[in-house]
């Protein structure tokens, strides 16, 4: 029964049949990724938002571009539908407000040609009580949370921001991490400082960090222990990125699974020195270009040198993946230094003002 | 039955209305706002020869945005109203 002064929900409503139903009025209306949805029901949506102590008129903030209001109620719909439960909300929530700061350019990085996804990367308590797993698959169906959470995010914006493929989004190829790109980092069993402590997040606190990044590529090297050797073949596929895809320095992230985190945690490497070597190492000449058929953009600045990191802060350093196998990944940014990641603490106001202008 | 929700952004921003199309161009200054990507220099070149040849423009001022993938800078902007018209898009 609702209570008195419960603040009622807005949105429009539809009666629908079942729940064959329900899949055929939100496919057919654009409002889905392609996969099944959780019909998103009153209870559910005041679950999620009870959970966050939210109201549902609460701004969750306003996408800077297209000065779209994100509200708190819309978002709960949108994080239903893709399965979450209301423990997963205030995650989603966090992640929003971090994707609507400036510095993330949500509009560029969600309508380009170049086709990234928004990697979440939990840190901190919230992880255990939603049972979000850092070890095996981390990049990929690791655990219901991040499968949801990551999936929420891609369904509020297709129906939040209209970031629908040929709408606002003119990506020309994409990739997988489109439906859910979310990992949650292996805190437990690192000696290194989690990802939100290095960016600036108090500890034991929980917090998420946005990145608009391409696919991951998995780099293998299981014979040597010697850290350089490992962190120069993490550097080797940035140089590849640099090479390939795009030369501009950004945020570059790398997950380090435990068998060659040990190698270099053993070493007594912290994730400042990793950062500070692979800065190091991961750059390129843009004559370089002219070796993978872009001879034509190399013009006379081929002595030109670029790093794929415009400082060793860029880089974002994560323990997580299953405790065998020598691989790691590398996950470039979307273009360059144009979107920086951004870490937020859940349940703290990221930015209590309006964007100005 | 179940009883569901819209997920769409039902609340829409203010928002602003297109200024009125010009009946001629003879004789009109034209901005171009480019994205900067290397597609957009021959597109516009050919676009600023046809506006001149064709239509009659006295003037086709040509900018570029400082980020290909934000809105145009405020100095862009700022110069619009100085403009009878403007072509901006997306070049690749």
């Amino acid at each position: 029964m609702q209570l008195p002064n419960k603040p009622a929900l807005t949105s429009k409503i539809y009666d629908v049949d079942g729940f064959a139903a329900a899949q055929e009025l939100y496919h057919s209306n654009g409002w889905t990724d392609g996969l099944p949805v959780v019909p998103p029901t009153e209870d559910a949506i005041e679950a999620c938002l009870e959970w966050a102590l939210m109201p549902p008129d609460q701004l969750i903030g306003i996408e800077p571009v297209r000065e779209q209001p994100i509200t708190a109620e819309k978002l709960a719909i949108n994080a239903v539908m893709a399965g979450c439960l209301p423990m997963h909300f205030p995650v989603v929530a966090t992640a929003w407000a971090a994707m609507m700061q400036e510095e993330f350019l949500l509009h560029g990085t969600t309508s380009s040609t170049g086709g990234c996804a928004v990697l979440v990367i939990i840190n901190g308590p919230v992880r255990l009580e939603i049972g979000a797993n850092g070890t095996f698959n981390a990049l990929a169906n690791s655990d219901r949370a991040t499968a949801v959470i990551g999936r929420a995010l891609r369904l509020s914006l297709i129906n939040l921001m209209d970031v629908r493929p040929g709408g606002i989004d003119r990506t020309t190829l994409g990739h997988p991490g489109k439906f859910s790109y979310c990992i949650a980092e292996d805190e437990e069993d690192t000696t290194w400082q989690p990802l939100a402590q290095m960016r600036g997040i108090p500890e034991h606190t929980s917090a998420v960090t946005v990145m608009a990044a391409m696919a991951p590529r998995q780099i293998m090297n299981e014979w040597t222990t010697d850290p350089k050797e490992i962190l120069e073949t993490f550097a080797a596929e940035m140089r590849a990125n640099q090479r390939h895809y795009s030369i501009y320095g950004g945020n570059y992230a790398i997950v380090i699974p435990k068998q060659l985190r040990e190698h270099i945690q053993g070493a007594g490497w912290t994730k400042r020195d990793i950062a500070e070597f692979v800065y190091e190492r991961a750059r390129i000449r843009r004559a370089e270009w002219g070796d993978v058929g872009k001879g034509a953009v190399v013009r006379d600045r081929g002595d030109s040198v670029y790093t794929a990191l415009d400082s060793p802060d860029h880089l974002l350093v994560v323990a997580a993946g299953g405790p065998a196998g020598g691989f790691g990944a590398v996950i470039p940014p979307w273009m360059g230094h144009k979107t920086k990641a951004v870490t937020a603490a859940i349940g703290a106001c990221v930015d209590c003002e309006p964007p100005k202008g | 039955m179940i009883r569901v929700l819209d997920p769409t952004n039902e609340m829409k921003t203010a928002g602003a209305a297109a200024a009125p199309r010009p009946a001629s161009l003879v004789g009109k200054t034209v901005g171009f706002i480019s994205n900067g990507k290397e597609g957009t220099k021959g597109y516009f070149a050919h676009l600023d020869r046809l506006l001149r040849e064709e239509f009659g423009v006295a003037d086709v001022v040509w900018r570029t945005k400082s980020n290909f993938s934000a809105p145009a800078d405020k100095h862009i902007v700022d110069e619009i109203s100085r403009w009878h018209a403007v072509v901006t898009g997306v070049g690749d």
